[in-house]
């Protein structure tokens, strides 16, 4: 509506204020982290205590936090620049399953070493992201149906990589198992207190953290996502940040299962389905915009943090599995709503 | 002409520190188009909310038919037979045309069921009444821009409108349909229902109004004959004569820039609508302002984004050379490194992310140098930034605001300084102060000025011949195209009308 503009003359000043901000606009710039601090807080008055300790706050506890998000939270560090790019990924859990498969098949039935099987499974994965991307842009077909369109096809590579059964990591020398290194991403450091697993989803964040905000390609993925008409006429390549985006997605995706393989020293055809709904909610609990442009990756972080926080809080309740999955759905729901409650974007101007 | 219906008298309105409204006085009778001229801030869109009840006044009083009136809300103003036709319609695309004009108050049978048969009818008469030749059964989504904006008349016809309220409602229409709605508003005037018609465009007054009102800083200045040269208008609306709107022209011409003979472009594919380059052959200089000229459909905006390959794939034939050279063109990329910038006529659409803020909007075009090894860097990221704010006069002048709160002319500055950032030799426009109002019209063409004298070479199509007079130096005509005729300062607008019709062919 013109009235907005019309009415308002510009402020005449060469150095005009800051045009105030809707106080409750800081809460969304923060909301994951707040909504972090909400379910901490919680977490430690809700908390079981025994022995007067805080069953929450022990390194025990915290370090099964971090551990369940790993996985997720890797798949959510790809899908964030995939939604900034205002598209979607719904095959991140397929590919997790395909890739843990992979890196099963490869060390255990075909005997293949680590240096030849991380890196090919990466590639396979990131390929197929690669594809989906090409795909989506080269045949203009919604993102949503391609990626849904490669979860299927994914689970289906991954019922034949594994020949339709699981495939059990044994570790040990020789034919049939797999190189003892490989069940480093199933320990613990420092003290047997710090999963492997969150250590690799905290390098990649970091790398992904600084690849969204410090470098051109960062601000192509937001250009694209923001306006793509407008970016195309700037002569940003935008074909190839829309399509490099859902490569980066597959990336994370298989190395997300190469540590959920690691992790449970198996790999399974049926793993990780539904995990990209829950990468999808990490990012949109941390104030990414699902219509693309704006969004962060420390929200994304948080966001994940959050929700499988708020999960363990749950479990040390002894809640039913069907009262935390309302608990899980309640939450999404106030976050995103909190978003478009105090117009993190001008509802209308779209 | 009928006593009026509407009276306003000494309306007053204030928002916060700001009199949007000092003491206005308007009129409408019955079966009269009054047009309300006045610069973006000049209080008709205050007025306007006032009328139909979204807003009520400090002061003054509203009567309707000789009896006072006090809207409280929109709801009143349109028991009251006041219908606003906003620039956004509020049609839902997803519908028929049928549906769309019941939205609200559907028709039900004996069982509740939506009568469709009864809605159809009586849409089909509503149509015929606004003098739209529509199938009511049409999807709104298939309509074009001018097909919806009469099934919004339509619309406000099927709640008994006796004054209708049009708030630019030729912004985004073509000159045909623009043409079709004219009749439709004639029309309704005929059947006695008073028309307040708001309007940019000051070539439309005199083809429209039986009443013209100029409105500046929140009052009336006065009302202008309906047949009043538009040079008098923009003196009443801006206080400044029309002639120095424009600025001086340098004279000074550098070397050739853009060079084509006989060119043609072909399309990979045809596309309904689109007037493909066929036969054109122009040349734009150093610090010279070219503009294009022709009706709607000529091809001024293909030849500009078939040079820029926006939208347009493509292979060029003929002789297309850049600064001497010749270059093949197509692809966007090729354009910017012959180093080209083109602003569409669409600025919310294809020149800015609305969401984000004005420096990532500023630095857009040029990323690379802000981003040494692929790297942001924030002091060359900010050094451009506010050199680029003080030059093009962006206000606030605070790069961290975001650019869907900026005015209208502020956003034009904001695409203006992001294209010429990358530092071009040739800078596409296409209709640059569509939307803008007068005064800031003044500033584009000044600065435009100024970047020419500085040897940048602009090619602008404008369809307002006032426009392309005051402010290039050369005028070549399209028509059909074809490049027909060029002119150097001076033409008059009726030659430029002449070639345009395409009833001159030039040597």
């Amino acid at each position: 509506m013109s009235g907005a503009t019309e009415e308002n003359p510009a402020p005449v000043a060469a150095t005009a204020p800051r045009p105030r901000k809707h106080p409750l606009s800081y809460l969304i710039r923060f909301q994951s982290l707040l909504g972090l601090i909400l379910v901490v807080v919680g977490g430690i008055i809700f908390s079981p205590r025994r022995h007067g300790h805080i069953l929450f706050l022990g390194p025990e506890n915290i370090a099964n936090i971090v551990r369940s998000i790993s996985e997720t939270g890797i798949l959510a560090l790809g899908m964030t620049f995939v939604i900034i790019a205002a598209g979607i990924d719904l095959s991140v859990g397929a590919v997790l399953g395909l890739s843990s498969v992979l890196t099963a098949a490869l060390l255990v039935n075909q005997g293949w070493g680590l240096a030849t099987t991380l890196p090919l499974v990466v590639v396979v994965a990131t390929l197929f992201g690669l594809m989906q991307g090409y795909l989506s842009t080269r045949l203009r077909i919604q993102a949503f149906i391609v990626t849904l369109a490669g979860l299927q096809a994914a689970r289906g590579l991954a019922l034949i990589a594994s020949d339709n059964t699981f495939i059990n990591i044994n570790y040990g020398h020789g034919p049939g198992s797999a190189p003892p290194a490989f069940a480093i991403l199933g320990e613990r450091l420092f003290g047997d207190t710090f999963p492997v697993a969150t250590l690799v989803f905290l390098a990649l964040a970091i790398v992904a953290t600084f690849l969204l905000n410090q470098t051109r390609y960062g601000r192509y993925v937001f250009a694209v996502g923001g306006n793509e008409r407008a970016a195309r006429l700037s002569g940003i390549p935008v074909r190839w940040i829309k399509i490099s985006v859902y490569g980066l997605s597959g990336l994370c995706a298989g190395i997300a299962g190469i540590v959920h393989a690691g992790q449970f020293s198996f790999g399974s055809p049926n793993d990780g389905s539904g995990y990209e709904l829950s990468a999808i909610a990490a990012v949109v609990i941390g104030g990414t915009d699902l219509f693309g442009g704006a969004g962060s990756m420390i929200g994304t972080i948080a966001g994940a943090v959050m929700l499988g926080a708020l999960a363990n809080i749950l479990q040390l309740n002894d809640v039913s599995a069907a009262m935390q999955l309302l608990a899980t759905g309640a939450i999404i729901v106030l976050a995103a709503g909190l978003q478009t409650l105090v117009g993190g974007r001008d509802g209308s101007s779209r | 002409m009928s006593l009026p219906i509407l009276v306003l008298s000494g309306i007053e309105k204030r928002f916060g520190g700001v009199q949007a409204l000092r003491g206005v006085d308007f009129t409408l009778s019955a079966g009269e188009i009054h047009v309300l001229l006045g610069e973006n801030g000049a209080g008709k869109s205050t007025l306007m909310s006032i009328i139909s009840g979204a807003a009520q006044p400090d002061h003054g009083a509203m009567s309707l038919d000789g009896a006072p009136v006090n809207f409280q809300t929109p709801r009143d103003a349109h028991a009251a037979g006041i219908v606003m036709i906003p620039q956004e319609l509020d049609l839902v695309p997803g519908l028929d045309i049928a549906a769309n004009l019941f939205l609200g108050h559907e028709q039900l049978t004996g069982i509740r069921t939506l009568a469709r048969s009864r809605m159809m009818r009586e849409a089909h008469e509503l149509l015929r009444r606004a003098g739209v030749s529509l199938d009511p059964a049409l999807l709104v989504s298939s309509l074009r821009m001018g097909e919806r904006q009469l099934v919004a008349i339509a619309k406000a016809l099927a709640a008994e409108a006796r004054i209708l309220i049009l708030d630019e409602p030729t912004a985004a229409l073509s000159a045909t349909e623009a043409e079709y709605l004219f009749g439709t508003v004639r029309e309704l005037r005929a059947r006695g229902v008073g028309i307040i018609y708001i309007s940019h465009r000051l070539e439309e007054v005199p083809r429209i109004a039986d009443r013209v009102t100029v409105m500046r800083d929140g009052g009336v200045v006065g009302e202008a004959a309906p047949d009043a040269p538009q040079a008098e208008l923009v003196r009443m609306l801006v206080g400044k004569d029309f002639k120095d709107l424009f600025p001086p022209r340098a004279g000074l011409l550098g070397e050739p820039i853009l060079n084509l003979v006989h060119a043609r472009f072909v399309p990979l594919v045809d596309r309904a609508g689109w007037q493909a380059p066929q036969d054109v052959s122009l040349t734009v200089h150093e610090g010279e302002i070219v503009g294009l000229s022709g009706l709607m459909g000529a091809g001024r905006t293909e030849l500009l984004s078939a040079l820029y390959g926006f939208e347009a794939r493509g292979r060029w034939v003929g002789r297309v050379e850049i600064g001497g050279r010749p270059v093949k063109l197509g692809s966007v990329a090729t354009a910017r490194r012959a180093g080209m910038a083109y602003v569409t006529d669409d600025r919310r659409g294809t020149g800015l992310v609305l969401g984000q803020s004005v420096a990532r909007n500023i630095v857009m075009s040029t990323l690379p140098r802000v981003t040494p090894w692929g790297l942001a860097s924030a002091s060359r990221e900010q050094a451009e930034v506010s050199a680029a704010l003080s030059r093009f006069d962006v206000r606030p002048r605070v790069p961290s605001t975001r650019v869907v709160n900026l005015s209208g002319g502020n956003q034009q500055k904001v695409v203006f300084a992001k294209e010429l950032l990358s530092g071009p030799h040739l800078l596409l426009l296409d209709e640059p102060t569509r939307g803008v109002d007068v005064g800031a019209k003044a500033e584009i063409y000044r600065q435009l000025r100024d970047l020419a004298s500085a040897g940048l070479g602009v090619l602008v199509a404008s369809s307002e011949l006032p426009e392309l007079l005051g402010l290039c130096d050369r005028i070549i005509v399209m028509h059909g195209g074809i490049t027909v005729a060029s002119f150097d300062a001076g033409v008059s607008e009726e030659t430029l009308r002449r070639y345009s019709l395409g009833e001159v062919q030039a040597a």
